[in-house]
C-alpha cells in the first residue's frame, strides 16, 4: 500500500476558519497527523494590556463570534473578584439567560455544519433555519446577532421586561419542539448514522490525558461542566443537568450538543420563572479597580473558559491570560484521527467544534 | 466547602523544600482558589508531579514580566535595597512570572515559579500531555527556555519571525506589512528581485 503525506487545510477544513492538517496516509487511513497553526494569531492578548480595563470588556467580545459572550464574562467576573463587587441577583439571572441563548445557537451551528458535512443538505439548512429562531432572538433582545454586549463590570447592561419575556418564552416554546425533532432525527437518521457512529472515537483515558473539556469531554464520559462544579452567575440556583455519554464518536458529541441545547431552552425557562426583581448592574458609574489578581471560568458553549486577570497601579491590567475550550481539544485529534478514513477527516475535525480565531488569539 | 483537601498547604510544603507560600480564598459560591508561590522553581517538577497524583488537571500556563516596584531612594549611606519575589529572585521588571494553574475538580490551584531573565525552567509536559501548546505559546512569546520540552517548536508565531515578541516593541507599520495587498505585493518584488 502506498504512503502519502497529504495537506489538509489551511482553508476550508470544516470552517472557514484556517488550520493545517499535514497528514501521513497509508493507502486512504491517516496514519499520523501534524497540526500547524497560526494563521490567525493576531496578538490580543498583548493588545488587552495596552487598553484599560473597561474598554477590554468590548475587546474580549470580539477575540470568537460564537462564544462571544462568554469571554466578556469570565473577564468581568474576574475583575468583579479583584475589586470585591458583589453583582446584584437580577444580573446573575440575566447573565445565564445570555449565556444560554448563545449556547442553544452555538451548538445548532454546530450540528448542521455536521449535516452539511455529512452531504444531508436539507437537514443542514433545516437546522440552521430551527437556530435563526435564537439569532432573532438575540437581534430582538441584544439588538446584534451575534456581539450581544450583554455583559459590564459590576453586571449586564441589558434587561428583560415583561413583554421581552413573552417573546423570549415565545420563541422557546416554538424552539423546543423543533430541538427534539431535530435531536430524534440524529438520533435514528441512517445517514448521520453511518457517517458518525463508531467514527473519530476518544477513549475516555486519552481525553483524560489530553485534558479535553466541555462536550468533548462529557461524549467520553468525563461528568464535568464548570456550571456545576464552579458554580457562577445564578448557576447554584437552577437545576443544571450534565449529560454524558459513553462511547466518544462523532455521534455522541453530536447528541451532548443536542442535549446541551434542550437543557439551554429549559434553563432560560428556570431564569424567567425565578428572576428577581433589583438592579442589573451593582455600579452606575466605573468602579475603582485595585490592584490585584484572580482568575474566572466559565462554561462556554464549547467547554471550560479560563481567565487569569491580572491589575497593577494602572488603569490598564498588567496580564490578561485567557484559555479557551478549543485551545485544549486540538490535540485529541491525533487520536481522533489515527486509523480514520481521508474522507472522514473534516467530519472528525468539526466534531470538536474547532474555534480557531479563540485557539489563537 | 472547599472541595480542596485540607492537608493541601503541608503537603505542597512537603514536596517543594525550599518554601512556599500559600494563600487560599473561597467565594460566597463555595468555589475554592489558592495560591502557591514556590521560593524555588527548581521545586516546580516535584510540586507538579503531586498535582498530578492529587489527579489535578493542569488548565492552564501564564507568563508574564510584572513589573519592577517602584523603591524609594535609599538614605544616605545605605544601600539601595532592590525589591525582590518570595525566594529572593531579584523584582527587576525583566524576571518572568510563571503561572501554572491547575484545576481540582473545579476549585483553582496556581503554582507560582519565579524565573530570573535569561533563565530556564522545567517542562511539564512529561507529566502533563496537556502543558505542550502552553508551554510552546510561552517560548514564542518570551525568551525564557523551558528545559526538556519534547517538541520545542514555534506554535503560532512564524519561525521566520524573531522570538520573544513580548519583550519587544514592534511598530504597527511593521506588524501590519499585509495590511494592503499593494504593499505586499511590492514587499515580495522587492524580496524576490523580480520586475513587476
Amino acid at each position: 500500500m502506498s504512503n502519502f503525506t497529504i495537506p489538509v487545510g489551511p482553508l476550508h477544513v470544516a470552517l472557514e476558519e484556517p488550520m493545517y492538517f499535514r497528514i501521513d496516509v497509508s493507502g486512504e487511513t491517516v496514519a499520523h497527523v501534524d497540526i500547524h497553526a497560526g494563521h490567525v494569531h493576531r496578538g490580543i492578548e498583548y493588545l488587552a494590556t495596552k487598553r484599560n480595563i473597561f474598554q477590554n470588556i468590548v475587546l474580549t467580545e470580539r477575540i470568537c463570534s460564537l462564544c462571544s459572550n462568554s469571554h466578556p464574562q469570565a473577564y468581568a467576573m474576574a475583575i468583579e473578584q479583584i475589586a470585591g463587587l458583589v453583582v446584584p441577583p437580577r444580573a446573575e439571572y440575566l447573565r445565564v439567560i445570555a449565556d444560554e441563548i448563545k449556547r442553544v445557537a452555538s451548538n445548532l451551528f454546530n450540528v448542521s455544519v455536521l449535516a452539511h458535512l455529512v452531504g444531508f443538505e436539507s437537514l443542514f439548512m433545516h437546522v440552521m433555519e430551527v437556530r435563526e429562531m435564537m439569532q432573532d432572538v438575540k437581534e430582538t433582545v441584544f439588538g446584534n446577532r451575534m456581539d450581544i454586549g450583554a455583559n459590564i463590570v459590576g453586571g449586564v447592561r441589558y434587561d428583560i421586561d415583561g413583554e421581552g419575556a413573552a417573546y423570549l418564552r415565545a420563541q422557546l416554546d416554538r424552539l423546543a419542539p423543533a430541538v427534539a425533532e431535530i435531536t430524534a432525527l440524529y438520533r435514528t437518521n441512517g445517514s448521520i448514522l453511518g457517517r458518525t457512529r463508531g467514527i473519530g472515537v476518544l477513549t475516555r483515558a486519552d481525553a483524560v490525558d489530553c485534558s479535553v473539556v466541555g462536550p468533548v469531554a462529557r461524549a467520553c464520559g468525563i461528568d464535568y461542566d464548570v456550571r456545576t462544579k464552579a458554580p457562577y452567575a445564578a448557576y447554584d440556583r437552577l437545576e443544571v443537568p450534565v449529560h454524558t455519554l459513553a462511547d466518544g464518536d462523532v455521534w455522541s458529541r453530536a447528541m451532548i450538543r443536542l442535549a446541551e441545547a434542550a437543557t439551554a431552552i429549559d434553563l432560560i425557562r428556570q431564569c424567567l420563572d425565578q428572576l428577581p426583581d433589583g438592579p442589573i448592574s451593582c455600579t452606575s458609574e466605573r468602579p475603582p479597580i485595585p490592584p490585584g489578581e484572580a482568575i474566572a471560568k466559565c462554561e462556554a458553549p464549547r467547554g471550560e473558559l479560563i481567565y487569569y486577570v491580572r491589575t497593577i497601579d494602572s488603569p490598564r491590567p498588567e496580564r490578561v491570560k485567557w484559555r479557551v475550550p478549543s485551545f485544549m481539544n486540538w490535540d485529541a485529534l491525533r487520536f481522533m484521527l489515527k486509523g480514520a478514513k481521508i474522507a472522514d477527516i473534516a467530519i472528525i475535525v468539526n466534531s470538536i467544534d474547532p474555534c480557531i480565531s479563540c485557539t489563537e488569539r | 466547602m472547599s472541595k480542596l483537601p485540607e492537608t493541601l498547604e503541608l503537603c505542597l510544603a512537603t514536596t517543594a523544600p525550599a518554601g512556599i507560600e500559600f494563600t487560599s480564598k473561597t467565594d460566597a459560591k463555595g468555589v475554592s482558589c489558592a495560591w502557591c508561590t514556590l521560593a524555588s522553581k527548581d521545586d516546580l517538577l516535584p510540586a507538579a508531579t503531586f498535582m498530578k497524583n492529587l489527579g489535578a488537571r493542569l488548565s492552564t500556563i501564564t507568563i508574564l514580566q510584572p513589573k519592577a516596584p517602584a523603591t524609594p531612594a535609599p538614605a544616605e549611606g545605605e544601600a539601595a535595597v532592590l525589591p525582590t519575589f518570595f525566594g529572593g529572585v531579584a523584582s527587576d521588571g525583566k524576571t518572568f512570572e510563571i503561572n501554572y494553574h491547575f484545576d481540582v475538580n473545579g476549585d483553582t490551584v496556581t503554582l507560582i515559579a519565579h524565573v530570573p531573565f535569561g533563565g530556564n525552567i522545567a517542562s511539564l509536559t512529561p507529566l502533563f500531555r496537556c502543558a505542550d501548546w502552553p508551554e510552546r505559546e510561552l517560548m514564542e512569546l518570551y525568551s525564557v527556555v523551558v528545559s526538556g520540552h519534547p517538541d520545542p517548536r514555534r506554535l503560532f508565531i512564524d519561525p521566520s519571525i524573531d522570538g520573544a515578541v513580548l519583550e519587544r516593541l514592534i511598530p504597527f507599520s511593521a506588524l501590519a506589512n499585509s495590511a494592503t495587498t499593494k504593499g505586499l505585493w511590492e514587499k515580495i518584488m522587492a524580496q524576490t528581485g523580480s520586475k513587476s
